[in-house]
């Protein structure tokens, strides 16, 4: 029982949180704070972490998703400009992401640079690249001219009055989730990460598997970018790395829900919430904007604490 | 300091005393009040099967693992409940099972970790390295250049390593979990040279291994641990090897090695003129179905090599290979497998077993085409293969979801040797398949690779082990400098005489087969 409730740290840290805000901060609680902080703040960060838990899942991290985020953004303002039309600059988007992805995927697994590196530089040249597009770092508009329905419901559609953000974040969970746990794919993925020697002397197709987990990786933040530019209607540069160390905190967070430490979808939902909710309460209850991420700081160490202090109490396995 | 011997006497004057342990691990007894008395000044050897808790009576002394119950006491001194730390300093030393050094330290560096010797505020590297070539020198009558990675050692001089660290420490008493496990004759000698040497300094030893022949030539007495219980405390000058490998599975041991299949088929690989640039070159044989072929060599005879380059782990430059008629070129274990080889790896916690997953994944990981359909896996057929093999191996497990980090070392490789029988190769390869396995499963593996060969499989054994090899295979070829010294039939040799050509890389029964 006890081991329960340690194993589950970050649970009884997010149970504690909505506890604290919904006492502490006037509205917290109401159902139009609530689901503004699921549209607004967990689901573009959920989807943004579900690329993030891919890749940890494999053992390597990807510094650029904020990147992937903002090249999908650029193309799919761009197409819009240019009055492709909606599919084709939703279908711009992914492929700049995608791209972005492979072109980690080609360094990770071709010039064997390592993933920390290999999308640090990635980060660095996206930068410069958006710098050069978008003159200077400007933000793009979408001209009013080229706003047909399908881009509106991109940024703001209901389905059975159930935003599409949500209806996306719950399908990505579930694919996510299937292709972690219940895949052959998924499989050859965690035993990478967790010992990629022993999977190569298996003989997986260690190579392969990476390279399209990072470019999965990268379409999955296309998709964050498409929506994110969609609902705003204009491409901010740079807005996606605000998604990158929040991905990253969360991505971890979660790992302290599985018994083997691997990223896994549940988690990463987990912490993302856990994350949204602690910035959405400590804004309403009139913290200044700069401590947030002290505070998101505390919250990641606060779970970690409970769950690796809790296991070695527990005398569990080291 | 020598008295009368007797089995089992009360032991009031034992120096280092463990007794009534209990340890449980979620559903499995290790220890059910195990008991371990040495005295001072003896090599005091520990054996039972895999699983009957020599490992974790080891590492609840040296303060690893937490007993559920039991005392401690070195020379009167309580240790129940102490530290790793304070263990050591009551001059309790360790060389565990599992090789504890960090692969991208130097030799110099890991035998000095935490104890380097200091200039000022600088390490003296130099120093450092002179110091630990010259112990190497004195216990292994062999120099490892201070100044290499550890990753780039083989697991027999990684062997080495630790143990020259722990020698270091100048210990009271020195705890060896099978230290010989990967080493090859020589270095086993040095070994013992340099631990009956230690003895004759007053230090105590406690000497976990399989090899009863090592037992017999060693330790002073011996425990025998069966099931987590301390079965007999027994004098190897009055008993026999074989007596106490019956004490250890509580059953006669008959026949060590099962038939071997009589027939072979058709010429499964074949192999000619084949080289690698480097370690070896110019080796021609052929290996049929149904027939087991041993290979073994000194370290760097190329023995090694020529085995990875068969699982594309290696690059062959020059010569064919042919598998099943098929000409085979692999350049990654994917390609290879792909061409029918199965390969067993010797490093089964580096190469062989994620430890962290569990029993079940680690047995299907190089078949997972067969346990998943349309990409999603399957995972009832997964817990029923795994645990036909559970029960086919007897490893002792909880059950196919239990992770491999909480089997014995044993049970452990007989995991790793599960993962390769899922799929029904053409060629099996195994490296060491026993190392580190007890008498009792040693007899299921090569009753398992008779199996194999009977069902039509071809299989290259590489061991240092030349009981084994002279024992289940047909054919030994050995491998000397980098070339095919002899190829012997197994049943014209005796272990001595195969000791003799790999020493000495000639035989007077030479065969040149191909
Ligand atoms: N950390 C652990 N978690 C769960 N079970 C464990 C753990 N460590 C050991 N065991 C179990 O305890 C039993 C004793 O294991 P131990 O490692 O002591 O055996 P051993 O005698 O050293 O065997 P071997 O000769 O194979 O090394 C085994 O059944 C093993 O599965
Ligand atoms: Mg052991």
């Amino acid at each position: 029982m006890t081991n329960l409730i340690l194993r589950h740290g970050i649970t009884v840290v997010t149970v504690l949180a909505f506890a604290f805000f919904g006492w502490n901060a006037q509205g917290f609680l109401s159902v139009p704070n609530l689901a503004s902080v699921l549209v607004n703040n967990v689901a573009l960060l959920a989807i943004a972490a579900f690329a993030m838990t891919l890749v940890v899942r494999t053992g390597g991290i990807d510094l650029s998703i904020g990147t992937a985020i903002d090249m999908a953004g650029l193309a799919f303002v761009a197409a819009l400009r240019v009055n492709l039309g909606v599919t084709i600059a939703v279908l711009a988007g992914l492929a700049a992401a995608a791209a972005t992805g492979g072109f980690n995927a080609l360094l990770i697994t071709r010039l064997k640079i390592s993933p920390f590196l290999a999308t640090l530089g990635t980060l660095f040249i996206g930068h410069s690249l958006q710098q050069l597009l978008a003159d200077g770092g400007n933000p793009i508009y979408v001209t009013a001219a080229s706003l047909p329905p399908a881009f509106q419901f991109l940024g703001h559609g209901l389905i059975l009055g159930v935003h599409l953000r949500i209806w996306l974040v719950v399908i990505l969970a579930l694919a996510m989730a299937l292709l972690l746990s219940r895949s052959s794919f998924g499989r050859r993925l965690t035993a990478s990460g967790m010992q990629v020697n022993v999977a190569w002397y298996s003989g997986l197709p260690v190579d392969r598997d990476i390279a399209l987990v990072y470019v999965l990786a990268g379409v999955i933040c296309g998709i964050a970018g498409v929506l994110l530019t969609a609902g705003v209607s204009v491409y901010v540069p740079f807005a996606g790395n605000a998604f990158l160390l929040n991905a990253i905190g969360a991505t971890f967070i979660g790992t302290t829900l599985s018994r083997s430490h691997v990223a896994n979808v549940q988690g990463t939902l987990l912490g993302v919430i856990l994350i949204s909710v602690a910035a959405n309460g400590l804004l309403l209850i009139g913290w200044n904007f700069y401590w947030q991420q002290l505070a998101t700081g505390m919250v990641i160490f606060l779970a970690l604490a409970f769950t690796f202090g809790g296991r070695r109490l527990a005398g569990g396995t080291p | 300091m020598s008295r009368p011997e007797t089995a089992l006497a009360p032991d009031e004057d034992a120096y280092l005393s463990l007794s009534g342990l209990t340890k449980r691990f979620g559903g499995v007894q290790a220890l059910a009040g195990a008991k371990l008395l040495v005295r001072k000044g003896e090599i005091h050897g520990l054996v039972g099967q895999n699983g009957a808790g020599k490992s974790t009576m080891i590492k609840i002394l040296a303060g690893l693992v937490q007993a559920d119950a039991g005392q401690i006491h070195i020379g009167g001194r309580d240790l129940a409940d102490a530290r790793p730390r304070d263990v050591e300093a009551a001059g309790i030393h360790f060389i565990h099972q599992e090789r504890m050094l960090v692969p991208d330290f130097t030799v110099a560096e890991a035998l000095f970790l935490g104890h380097e010797v200091r200039l000022g505020p600088f390490l003296a590297r130099r120093r450092m390295q002179a110091s630990a070539q010259a112990l190497m020198q004195r216990y292994f009558g062999r120099v490892l250049p201070g100044n290499r990675l550890i990753a780039e050692l083989s697991t027999g001089e990684q062997q080495i390593v630790q143990i020259v660290r722990a020698l270091l420490q100048e210990p009271q008493v020195l705890v060896l979990d099978e230290p010989t496990a990967a080493l090859v004759r020589a270095e086993i000698d040095h070994l013992f040279e340099a631990l009956n040497r230690l003895r004759a300094g007053g230090m105590t030893v406690v000497y976990i291994s399989h090899y009863l022949s090592e037992i017999e030539a060693l330790c002073d007495r011996v425990t025998v641990l069966r099931n987590g219980q301390t079965v007999a405390t027994v004098d190897p000058r009055h008993t026999s090897s074989r007596e106490i490998a019956s004490l250890m599975v509580a059953r006669d041991l008959n026949e060590m090695f099962p038939a071997r299949v009589a027939s072979k088929g058709r010429p499964v690989l074949s192999a000619r003129a084949l080289g690698d640039g480097r370690n070896f070159q110019d080796v021609t044989f052929t290996l049929h179905a149904g027939e087991v072929l041993g290979l073994t060599g000194l370290q760097g005879s190329g023995a090694k090599e020529l085995l990875r380059s068969l699982f594309g782990l290696d690059r062959i430059t020059s010569g064919e290979v042919s598998i099943e008629d098929r000409p085979f070129r692999a350049r990654s274990p994917r390609e290879a497998a792909a061409q029918g080889v199965a390969f067993v790896p010797e490093d089964r916690r580096h190469q062989g077993a994620i430890l962290e997953m569990s029993i079940a994944a680690n047995m299907t990981l190089a078949n997972l085409a067969r346990f998943s359909w349309r990409g999603l896996l399957r995972p009832r057929l997964e817990r029923e293969v795994a645990t036909r093999m559970i029960s086919e191996l007897a490893i002792k497990a909880e059950g196919p979801d239990a992770v491999v980090a909480s089997l014995s070392g044993g049970n452990q490789q007989k995991v790793v040797l599960a993962k390769w029988l899922t799929r029904a190769a053409p060629l099996y390869i195994l490296d060491e398949p026993t190392l580190g396995v007890d008498v009792a499963a040693k007899i299921e593996i090569y009753e398992l690779v008779q199996r194999l060969a009977r069902d039509g499989a071809a299989i290259l054994v590489l061991s240092n082990d030349l009981d084994e090899l002279v024992g289940i295979t047909h054919r030994i070829l050995v491998m000397y400098r980098g070339r095919t010294a002899s190829s012997i039939p197994a049943a014209t040799t005796s272990p001595a005489a195969l000791l003799d050509v790999i020493l000495t890389g000639q035989s007077e029964i030479a065969h040149v087969v191909h």
